[in-house]
């Protein structure tokens, strides 16, 4: 019996220790940053005068006295801050489009939905209306390479219009754009979906569409890449593939001389109304009505289509704070009870209430911002290394200042509400209750 | 062998018993997991139920017919000349009159408002014939009548109605110059097909300068899932460059549209399951130290450190299986039935509800187990490691 015991108690031991052991190596990047702060206010005289002098030193000792709970508090926020990052950051990122749309720019579809066409008489049309720069009339393609999962987001446009509307966003080398201009199978891509299949200047390259096929049957268009264009901006959506209508519209076996819609450049952004009134009017009441809007509405509208991201992200990220808000005030509530007899002591020594109530704000708020600033960083962390593959499409996705502006004001807040309740019962804690208490 | 098991059922009721006195901790760790399991399960039913509105659309009986590549409805093109081909096909049912049966659709975007947003989103308007009404299990006009061929008459499925504003029965609609009645209600089950508008074919045609293409053909199998004829056919006649599925196999392709979303939801609530293990250990860590006399007098009287163990270990347990069950009844309360829309394969919104099940409800459980599981094990080898001395200190 006690033989059996013994074993049992041996093996439970030794599975003990390992998954001790193996939990800290595995969480090393989580605690590592927490023992060098602790290791740096102890052993470096400076840093340790600094925190005396502000008066903080004594929340700091406060937070890590039970290094366990403490750990596990931060990890908690840690793990909050780490998924509002990455999930914002990737909300804005989808946002890109709308932010960085421009002023000057407009769109002109047709009425009854964008996936309807337009004849491409309307684009001769607009260019005549007063306040219209320069327009270019483009169509969807539904490309893919190879795959019909590989899709390509590519457009047929008036070549020779492409730059004067979009110039100001696209980067490309004059000669380049020469020859794109030149050659009628020329294929102008985007940074992002070059990198993503590894194309040059000059490879031959066949696309597929999904939804034409050229007048011999065949669905395979073959191009040449003729030029790479990057963004103006780096959340710039460089995910685009332009080729020439002419190319298009010759090879087509249904539906030509249609065009998807029109993107125009005003002259002014202050005339933008008048230009839209004026498009609209001048088809209303035929065939096909038109509806033109600014290009911030079209992406924030597009996008809005698309489904509810923003609802998810949102949802999301309360529930993680909703957690640790919970968690951690909790802890908080818990850590200062324990020291009621302490704080009867202080208070006993002459530590003002106030001073005692900003000290333990002054812990829930180290706590707060400990946790996120590190979550931040591990968030930052991540999205490096998952915009560093060249299969991912989105460009913009990174920490911003805005961001960073949100997450240091949800910190405060945090520390805030978690560390305000007890906050207070210290401040009330009068000194014979709290030395009388067990 | 007997007494350790007495020893261990008396530790864990003793440790249940006294969890009122832990209240707030236990309730924090409670209800942090109980919020994890929400957020998967919204994520997980969500998926399930567009999945299932997808799968419910498609049926063995009949085949679809789409050009080769397209992947959709909306991006196929039929002209009327392969249409007659491919419905001559072998293995297609035929009526009395020796006619095959088959339906030639069209399927266009027009814009609707969505009542929850306000905002503009793809609403899917089908042309459609009586054969294709008996292509499709469960279709029935729930409120007005049909619409008549040769007019500007739409029927609007249920979801395309609670879903978007301004498509009661009666009311009139405008897309582009031409103006549609709406006549009619209809509802197929719950399936996608819920999700469109419907109006006749010809009128389809010629309203949105079609000319006599059509997108897509249904046909009638004559033996439900043997689409091989048509294959066959489609192999050996180069103008034919179609694809050839059942329905149920093209619609469950199109239910894997949102399955990102479980793997979303998983990834997700993994990581906040992290967040709500910190709250567990927390939890099981004070409840240990603050029983630490308890646990050492229990010791010194005679039971066993595995006792000790197994006591926090399943009061660990239970709190996390009470925290998984509110989650998992909050979440069915909450979003079982909630009805909404996203966008599907043909780049048109499919209106769906969430779709809870005994299987989703059995994950969620697991993964409070989990967390209960670790958030309880290392606390529970503290206090069976507790040494027995401490009962014998005096004070605090």
């Amino acid at each position: 019996m006690t033989f059996l015991k013994n074993i049992i108690g041996l093996i439970f031991r030794g599975l003990g220790l390992a998954l001790k052991y193996i939990f800290l190596t595995i969480s090393s990047p989580v605690w590592l940053p927490f023992w060098l702060i602790a290791y740096l206010v102890e052993h470096i005289a400076f840093v340790r005068n600094a925190l005396i002098a502000t008066d903080l030193y004594l929340p700091f000792k406060n937070m890590e006295r039970t290094p366990l709970r403490f750990a596990l508090t931060v990890f908690a926020i840690f793990i909050a801050f780490l998924i509002y990052g990455a999930l914002t950051a990737f909300d804005n990122a989808m946002n890109a489009g709308v932010d960085l749309a421009a002023d000057d720019r407009l769109v002109t579809v047709n009425k009854i939905n964008f996936t309807q066409t337009l004849p491409i008489a309307y684009a001769q049309k607009v260019t005549a209306i007063e306040g219209v720069d320069s327009l270019v009339h483009m169509n969807w393609f539904g490309g893919y390479y190879k795959d019909p999962r590989e899709q390509v987001i590519t457009f047929a446009v008036d070549q020779t219009k492409l730059l004067e509307v979009y110039g100001d966003d696209m980067l490309l080398d004059e000669t380049h754009h020469k020859n794109w201009l030149r050659n009628q199978q020329g294929l102008l891509v985007g940074e992002l979906v070059a990198k993503k299949y590894g194309w040059k200047v000059g490879d031959r390259i066949p696309l597929n569409s999904n939804i034409f096929s050229k007048m011999d049957g065949a669905s395979v268009w073959d191009f040449v890449i003729e030029g790479v264009y990057s963004g103006k901006f780096k959340q710039a959506d460089t995910n685009g593939v332009y080729f020439h209508y002419k190319y298009f519209n010759e090879a087509l076996a249904f539906g030509s001389n249609q065009i998807g819609w029109l993107g125009i450049k005003t002259t002014d952004p202050s005339i933008n109304e008048k230009v839209i009134k004026a498009i609209d009017d001048m088809f209303v009441n035929s065939p096909f009505e038109t509806e033109t809007v600014p290009e911030k509405a079209f992406n924030k509208s597009f996008i809005a289509r698309m489904g509810d991201i923003g609802l998810i992200v949102t949802s999301s990220v309360s529930a993680a704070f909703f957690i640790i808000l919970v968690i951690v005030g909790f802890s908080m509530a818990l850590a200062i009870r324990e020291r009621t007899n302490e704080i009867g002591v202080m208070k006993t020594l002459g530590f003002t209430s106030r001073r005692i109530f900003k000290m333990v704000l002054m812990e829930s708020m180290m706590l707060a911002c400990l946790g996120g600033t590190v979550g931040l960083a591990a968030s930052s962390f991540v999205i490096k290394q998952v915009t560093s593959s060249p299969q991912f499409p989105l460009a913009g996705l990174m920490l911003n200042g805005e961001i960073i502006m949100q997450a240091i004001i949800l910190m405060v807040f945090l520390g805030l509400i978690t560390g305000i309740v007890p906050a207070i019962n210290a401040l009330r804690l009068n000194i014979i209750t709290a030395l009388s208490r067990r | 062998m007997t007494s350790i098991f007495s020893q261990i059922l008396t530790v864990m009721m003793m440790n249940i018993r006294s969890l009122p006195q832990r209240f707030w901790m236990s309730f924090s760790a409670t209800l942090a997991i109980s919020v994890v399991v929400a957020v998967l399960l919204s994520f997980l039913s969500m998926s399930k139920g567009f999945e299932k509105t997808l799968e419910g659309a498609g049926s063995e009986n009949t085949a679809i017919v789409t050009r080769s590549g397209s992947k959709s409805e909306l991006n196929s093109v039929l002209s009327n000349d392969i249409v007659n081909i491919i419905t001559a096909a072998p293995g297609i049912a035929h009526n009395a009159a020796g006619q095959p049966i088959y339906s030639p659709e069209l399927f266009v975007i027009v814009d609707g408002i969505r009542r929850s947003s306000k905002l503009k989103a793809n609403l899917p308007m089908r042309g459609i014939s009586s054969v294709g009404f008996e292509l499709r299990s469960n279709v029935e006009i729930a409120e007005g009548r049909m619409f008549e061929a040769g007019k500007n008459e739409i029927i609007v499925g249920k979801a395309a109605q609670r879903e978007f504003a301004g498509f009661d029965v009666g009311t009139e609609v405008r897309f582009g110059k031409t103006i549609w009645t709406v006549v009619g209600l209809f509802s197929t089950g719950g399936s996608a097909f819920e999700s469109e508008l419907w109006a006749d074919t010809r009128t389809v045609q010629s309203q949105f300068r079609r000319g006599n293409s059509f997108q897509t053909v249904r046909v009638l199998l004559e033996t439900p899932g043997d689409v091989q004829g048509m294959v066959d056919l489609v192999k050996q006649d180069p103008r034919l460059v179609l694809d050839i599925q059942t329905e149920a196999e093209f619609f469950s392709e199109q239910g894997e549209a949102l399955s990102g979303l479980v793997s979303i939801g998983w990834a997700l609530s993994i990581i906040m399951s992290l967040g709500a293990l910190a709250g567990a250990l927390n939890t099981m860590y004070t409840s240990v130290s603050d029983r630490e006399r308890e646990i050492a007098t229990l010791r010194a009287i005679g039971f066993s450190n595995i006792s000790a163990f197994f006591g926090t270990l399943v009061e660990s347990i239970v709190l996390s299986i009470l925290g998984g069950f509110i989650g998992a009844i909050a979440s069915y309360l909450f979003m079982n039935g909630r009805t909404t829309a996203t966008m599907g394969g043909n780049f048109t919104q499919v209106g769906f509800s969430f779709e809870m099940s005994p299987e989703l409800f059995q994950d969620g459980i697991y993964l409070a187990l989990i967390i209960g599981l670790v958030g309880g094990i290392f606390p529970a080898w503290r206090a069976a490691r507790l040494p027995v001395i401490l009962a014998f200190r005096g004070g605090v």
